[in-house]
């Protein structure tokens, strides 16, 4: 109780993780349910780790254009974002164009992207052990500091994610149901299905940055695949996701705040284990229920 | 079915019928990448035809209806509308295109259809939720329109997707396999109710089928596709034997 109490007082050390965790963790699951609607679940694997290399690169650039780009940290993380963000946008396009051109399978597209990804980056970083160690803080999940600057930005661009989702809700649940039915009521799928998808760039660019690729794809797929165990509409499949995850950011950071763990691995553990939950007591009310399952 | 709810050519439906046509398309090259499906078809929808589109798997009937919905565009030849410059079609997509991943109730996928009359950002208008039970009381599943669209039978899906296309307030209403799937029982209920419905509104209606009984007792014109060719006519015309048996080969 009394470590609870420490870690809501207003000037709690940590407070920026704790912030940047809820927001996170209440954040991504919005953008993970059209993931997991849309059967693009492992889109959210690999753009988080996609967005991570382009951290990967803004960190050794210093390696490959000069001692300039190591000092400052501000400027440092300022392009370490346009990295991550620009990374994350371009891979979004790109599989949208791919998605829209049917060349391929998708499955098939994102696993290549993510192994490479991944080997691109462990590349960049090869020559720098310094920025390596930073990355590997990242990857892990270990949000320690926080700047209220990063904070701030954190907050203003999910804030503006969630704005356009929510108000054009409808549109993307249509482009994403019945694209045919879209079309023929003369709204563009190409166009909105880009919208979404840059969307889903920014948010994991943004989330990559601060919390690491580890705890955006965990908060993105994980929610979203517990609430649609118990939603039966999309009101209840959206706040469920968002609120699966704010619970488990926030238990996550306490867990791991008392045990002395990374925060990121304590959370999705977490919703590792609230997912098998779900799953078994979602079994058994359909055991315990059979007349009414169809 | 007794012979007064036949609805085929020389029955009643058939008085309904101006020749006026609605949608006509003159020599069509349709297709995808700009390779052909179907060439030089010439097809004419009647304003208030109750018309089927019959055709083997792979003869083009989907290209047909993508051309017709404005989906593909025709890589010859053009797609005429009479006296409006785009009508609004209602369609009926086969119930199997539609993800059941989606927690959607039934209401919920007929609001859909009410995309273009509801303000971003705001709620769902009375008026349209209104609207959305009345064309799901049309069809007769208001009783359902709370449940997910997913969990229920494939007649009751039918039904639902073709109050979504009533709630466009549509001109024709387009209807790909609405049989396909759907039990002896829930086929004859939803024919009925296309029945009823082009009698009631006056709907151009044009249904893609394979079913020649479907075609014989409520179809009053047919369009049958057979290697990239398009033959239309009345249904007492087309439905002959002999033209069944050399449209499948038989002859």
């Amino acid at each position: 109780m009394e470590t609870l109490r420490e870690i809501l007082a207003p000037d709690f050390l940590l407070r920026n993780s704790l912030y940047t965790c809820l927001l996170v963790g209440a954040a991504c699951p919005l953008v993970g349910v059209f993931l997991v609607l849309r059967r693009l679940a492992f889109l959210g694997v690999a753009l988080p780790q996609i967005s991570a290399t382009g951290v990967a690169l803004a960190l050794s650039l210093h390696v490959w254009f000069g001692p300039a780009h190591s000092h400052e940290h501000g400027a440092n993380q300022v392009v370490a974002f346009i990295g991550a963000f620009t990374f994350s946008l371009l891979a979004v396009v790109a599989l949208a164009y791919m998605e829209r051109t049917r060349d391929g399978r998708t499955d098939g597209r994102l696993g290549t992207a993510y192994v490479v990804a991944t080997a691109l980056s462990i590349l960049l970083l090869a020559k720098c052990p310094q920025a390596e160690q930073s990355w590997l803080s990242l990857f892990k999940g270990d949000i320690i500091a926080v700047t209220n600057g990063e904070f701030r930005r954190t907050f203003i661009l999910l804030a503006l994610m969630l704005v356009v989702l929510g108000w054009h809700r409808r549109t993307f649940l249509l482009v994403s149901f019945d694209p045919d039915l879209a079309n023929i009521l003369k709204v563009s799928v190409n166009r909105w299905n880009l919208v979404l998808f840059l969307l889903i760039g920014l948010t994991v660019g943004v989330a990559v940055l601060v919390v690491g690729p580890l705890i955006s794809f965990g908060f993105m797929l994980i929610p979203p695949m517990i609430a649609q165990r118990f939603a039966d509409n999309m009101k209840q499949l959206a706040a469920g996701a968002s609120l699966v995850g704010l619970v488990a950011a926030f238990a996550g950071f306490y867990v791991a705040y008392v045990a002395d763990l990374p925060v990121g691995p304590a959370s999705v553990g977490l919703l590792g284990a609230a997912y098998v939950l779900a799953f078994v007591v979602t079994s058994l009310l359909k055991l315990a229920r059979p007349a009414t399952a169809s | 079915m007794d012979g007064s709810s036949h609805r085929g050519a020389g029955s009643g439906v058939e008085a309904t019928v101006n020749h006026e046509w609605i949608i006509r398309l003159r020599g069509l090259a349709a297709g995808y990448r700009g390779r052909a499906v179907l060439s030089d078809v010439d097809f004419t929808l009647l304003r208030g035809s109750f018309s089927a589109l019959l055709g083997a798997n792979g003869s083009g009937k989907s290209t047909l209806l993508k051309t017709l919905l404005g989906l593909l565009p025709p890589i010859k030849g053009q797609v005429e509308f009479r006296h409006i410059a785009s009508p609004t079609i209602g369609y009926v997509p086969q119930q199997e295109q539609l993800d059941a991943n989606y927690p959607l109730s039934a209401l919920d996928v007929v609001l859909m259809s009410a995309h273009a009359r509801i303000a971003a950002g705001f709620a769902v208008p009375a008026g349209e939720r209104i609207l959305a039970r009345e064309c799901l009381r049309a069809t007769a599943v208001e009783d359902i329109a709370a449940q997910r669209f997913a969990r229920l039978s494939g007649g009751q899906k039918q039904r639902v997707l073709i109050a979504r296309a009533l709630m466009t307030k549509p001109d024709i209403l387009i209807l790909d396999e609405p049989t396909a799937g759907v039990d002896a029982s829930a086929t004859t209920a939803i024919l009925e109710l296309l029945t009823g419905i082009h009698q009631e509104r006056h709907l151009t209606i044009l249904l893609v089928t394979h079913d020649f009984g479907i075609v014989r007792r409520h179809a009053n014109r047919v369009a049958w596709l057979r290697n990239g060719r398009l033959t239309e006519g009345d249904t007492a015309a087309l439905m002959t034997p002999a033209h069944i048996a050399e449209m499948l080969d038989l002859a």
